[in-house]
């Protein structure tokens, strides 16, 4: 190779180096940061967040669309605003625990314990309190239970359990043994949350040997709730609907 | 030292005048071989000052040190380990070895003017 001049040559590489120079600038990209794995999984987790969000706010957008509908509906006058109304009441009714419900779900029968031999220290061990009641109430209800009662008294917000001595008081009326438990949800989620072992009706039943006999039952019939249920005191705030 | 500059500036304005550009994705290698190819200019410039100046050298580290920077970035991103910052540090070291002797060379030469 014949000796160039040094000097062209470098001059030459520099406007190489300018060219790539020049279009790495006009790329505009920003400054790279290493990624690591965490902030990827991180990026992730939002994204999906997000795409939930979205998810969530197209069934309000649907939703909302249906109750659209509706009103227009009515104004067009294709359908009757009493009808649509006395539907509303009847949904309110049921939350309200106001209607009887049918549907699968188990059927629970507690008695005290029968044995003539006395399990713990005292007799108090060998009889059903209010509050092994309301465990497995608590248990039924974190199952999935949509509406349950005692003894054919409605389990509803404002249902006390409270011992009376021998009995049990619920909704203001007086029960006794054996104390009937209905409950209708998924039979074999609700029939786990009171039998599988470590739960509390498990520990009443082998541990204390109180009489505990859960079985699942295709149908069901949960009566309405009786009783009062006006606000004297508590008054609704706020324009929810 | 000026030519060098002169050269990178025209480059730019080419650069800058041309309607290509390349994909985003590879902007991590191209910056990484940028360095590298500097760092070779440099080593031209210092080595034609002190006279040892050959072209099949400078054109063989101008080429082949930017393209194992670029590999090495390459593969850091497959393996996960941010490989190419063997590159940064030994070119960015080596390029400021470089610019303090051709400063070391210029200044001598001044002062024997």
């Amino acid at each position: 190779m014949k000796k160039t001049n040094p000097t062209i040559i470098i001059a030459l590489f520099s406007i190489i180096i300018g060219i790539f120079i020049a279009t790495q600038m006009k790329l505009n990209v920003d400054s790279y940061a290493p990624a690591t794995l965490k902030s990827i999984q991180n990026m992730k987790d939002e994204i999906n967040a997000i795409n939930n969000e979205i998810v969530e706010m197209e069934m309000l957008v649907n939703q909302k669309e249906k109750e659209l509908e509706v009103l227009e509906n009515i104004s067009l006058g294709n359908e009757n605003i009493i009808d649509i109304l006395e539907a509303d009441l009847k949904i309110n009714k049921t939350r309200a625990g106001r209607t009887r419900l049918e549907g699968p779900g188990i059927v629970i029968t507690m008695y005290d314990n029968m044995d003539d031999e006395i399990v713990g220290m005292s007799i108090d061990d060998d009889i059903i309190h209010d509050i092994d009641i309301l465990n497995i109430l608590n248990d039924l209800k974190l199952a999935g239970a949509e509406c349950i009662s005692v003894n054919d008294q409605r389990v509803v917000s404002t249902s006390e359990i409270k011992c009376r001595g021998p009995v049990m008081g619920i909704n203001d009326k007086v029960i006794g043994i054996p104390f009937i438990i209905k409950a209708i949800g998924d039979p074999k989620l609700l029939m786990a949350s009171v039998n599988a072992p470590g739960t509390y009706g498990d520990a009443l039943k082998n541990v204390y040997f109180i009489g505990f006999e859960p079985r699942i039952e295709d149908k069901i019939v949960i009566p309405a709730y009786i009783g009062d249920s006006g606000f004297d005191f508590a008054k609704p705030v706020g324009e929810e609907d | 030292m000026f030519f060098a500059l002169i050269g990178i500036l025209i480059g730019a304005i080419i650069g800058f005048l041309l309607p290509y550009t390349y994909n985003t994705a590879y902007s991590l290698y191209i910056s990484v071989a940028i360095l590298a190819c500097l760092d070779s200019v440099f080593g031209g410039i210092r080595a034609n000052l002190e006279g040892s100046f050959s072209t099949k050298i400078f054109v063989s580290g101008f080429f082949g040190n930017s393209i194992l920077a670029a590999f090495l970035a390459y593969i850091g991103d497959i393996l996960g380990v941010p490989l190419y910052y063997a590159a940064i540090f030994t070119f960015g070291s080596r390029l400021f070895d470089n610019f303090a002797s051709i400063r070391r060379i210029l200044l001598q030469k001044k002062k024997s003017v």
